[in-house]
């Protein structure tokens, strides 16, 4: 194995722990349409889920704020899965979360019921109550966003491998 | 005529939006997965041999069965033999193979595949396998959207075969046609969305052209049409078909389409 790969990949195995974080909010942005029946189909499919309690939207940017019912197990990829069956694909995809005290770095990783979240491009901080997410992986970002970041996160070896259960996210800025 | 005007009115009191939903062809993109859509389609075309105008009535059902896949069920019923007569169906799909989308933009390419079957007389060159002939047709179709405007053309080899019991296909005509549309859509109402209650109106052009492959023979047809999407679940097209350009027998070229039709959503979800 190439040396320097191995040092790369020593110096990036993120730290794992189990970290109370619940998913309350996700703001998608769909992609590739502009018309309000199809807007229609997308908000049918997400309302379809049990762990939804409601659906507000904006047609004109085809944005959809899904709010989950407490102590749900919805992850992104069941909200992305939804607007793929309507048709259209996720531009965008920003969720909020609740921390309590976790303190996160670059590279942190934690495990929650059945996902990972790997932080990407993060100052080390501590994040106590709601906090909005931006997930960055394939099919959660337009191609041509991917594109782009498939080169700028490719120092993050789990953001390469594309494991669909692992999640990269960027906290955003309040 | 009374019912026709009381149809219309009915049309201008409702209405729907959706620029890629064409009338007489279909875009790249699928109906929702677990979706299931009802569309009663009528059309009324003026004889050209004859006085009187020739009816069809097409009632479908359009399944999703994935985001990327659909099937639909169409059944022929026309007025041709002087009394509504049920002259066969058809069974169609189509999958989506590509996809480029961008935030208010996309690309698609979609193959279809569709078998006819007709037990109607043949009494025109023209090979129409939706309400006329025996047969079946495959193709590809690519739609580009960029914000209000779709753009969208197909291509497809269509061939008729014999319309069992009773008729042959005649052996002096050409059985095998190539196909290829144009069509353009914009939404023009509203200009900005309030809610799913908005109707939406779309104006639409479309041309249509077939050509004999064993003779060349050659047609091709203008369809402009309106559409109105009403509760982003409804929808009604009032379109007019009119020949450009014809060297081959066609018996009813020129006509009006009256389109109605409803999607139920999450039905097999």
């Amino acid at each position: 194995m190439n040396l320097k790969i191995l040092l790369i990949a020593i110096t990036f195995i993120p730290a794992l722990s189990n970290v109370n974080a619940q998913i309350s909010k996700a703001e998608i942005v769909a992609t590739g349409l502009t018309c309000s029946m199809c807007s229609n189909a997308i908000n049918k499919q997400l309302k379809s889920l049990t762990e939804v309690d409601s659906v507000v939207i904006d047609l004109n940017t085809n944005t959809f704020v899904v709010h989950l019912k407490k102590d749900n197990k919805v992850s992104p990829r069941i909200l992305k899965e939804r607007v793929e069956k309507a048709g259209f694909f996720v531009g965008s995809m920003i969720i909020n979360m609740s921390f309590e005290n976790v303190e996160v770095s670059d590279n942190y990783k934690f495990e929650k019921d059945g996902f990972s979240m790997v932080f990407v491009e993060t100052k080390a901080k501590t994040l106590d109550g709601e906090n909005k997410v931006k997930i960055m992986d394939k099919g959660f970002v337009t191609n041509k966003e991917f594109k782009k970041l498939s080169k700028s996160l490719s120092k993050y070896p789990t953001y390469i491998e594309g494991n669909e259960d692992d999640y990269h996210v960027k906290v955003m800025v309040p | 005529m009374k019912a026709i005007i009381l149809m219309l009115a009915t049309c201008i009191i409702n209405s729907l939006n959706a620029q890629e939903l064409f009338v007489v062809t279909d875009p790249a993109s699928n109906v929702p997965a677990g979706s299931v859509s009802v569309r009663l389609s009528n059309s009324l075309f003026k004889e050209i041999f004859e006085d009187g105008y020739n009816y069809h009535l097409m009632p479908e059902i359009t399944w999703g069965i994935s985001g990327k896949l659909m099937v639909r069920a169409s059944g022929f019923v026309s007025n041709r033999s002087n009394t509504l007569y049920a002259e066969g169906g058809s069974i169609f799909t189509k999958y989506r193979f590509f996809s480029m989308d961008d935030l208010h933009s996309h690309f698609r390419m979609a193959a279809f595949g569709r078998y006819s079957f007709n037990r109607a007389d043949i009494h025109q060159e023209q090979i129409e396998i939706m309400g006329h002939n025996t047969g079946f047709e495959t193709g590809i179709v690519a739609t580009q959207l960029i914000k209000k405007v779709a753009i969208s053309s197909t291509l497809s080899f269509e061939k008729a075969l014999n319309n069992r019991p009773d008729y042959d296909f005649p052996s002096d005509q050409s059985s095998h046609a190539s196909n290829y549309t144009l069509s353009i859509g914009r939404l023009m109402h509203p200009n900005k969305y309030t809610s799913f209650k908005q109707t939406n109106v779309n104006l639409m052009l479309e041309f249509v052209g077939q050509t004999l492959n064993e003779n060349g023979k050659t047609y091709i047809d203008v369809v402009p049409s309106v559409q109105f999407i009403i509760h982003s679940q409804g929808r009604i097209d009032i379109g007019y078909r009119k020949e450009l350009y014809s060297n081959m027998l066609r018996t009813a070229p020129d006509g009006v389409y009256l389109n109605f039709e409803y999607t139920f959503f999450n039905v097999t979800n």
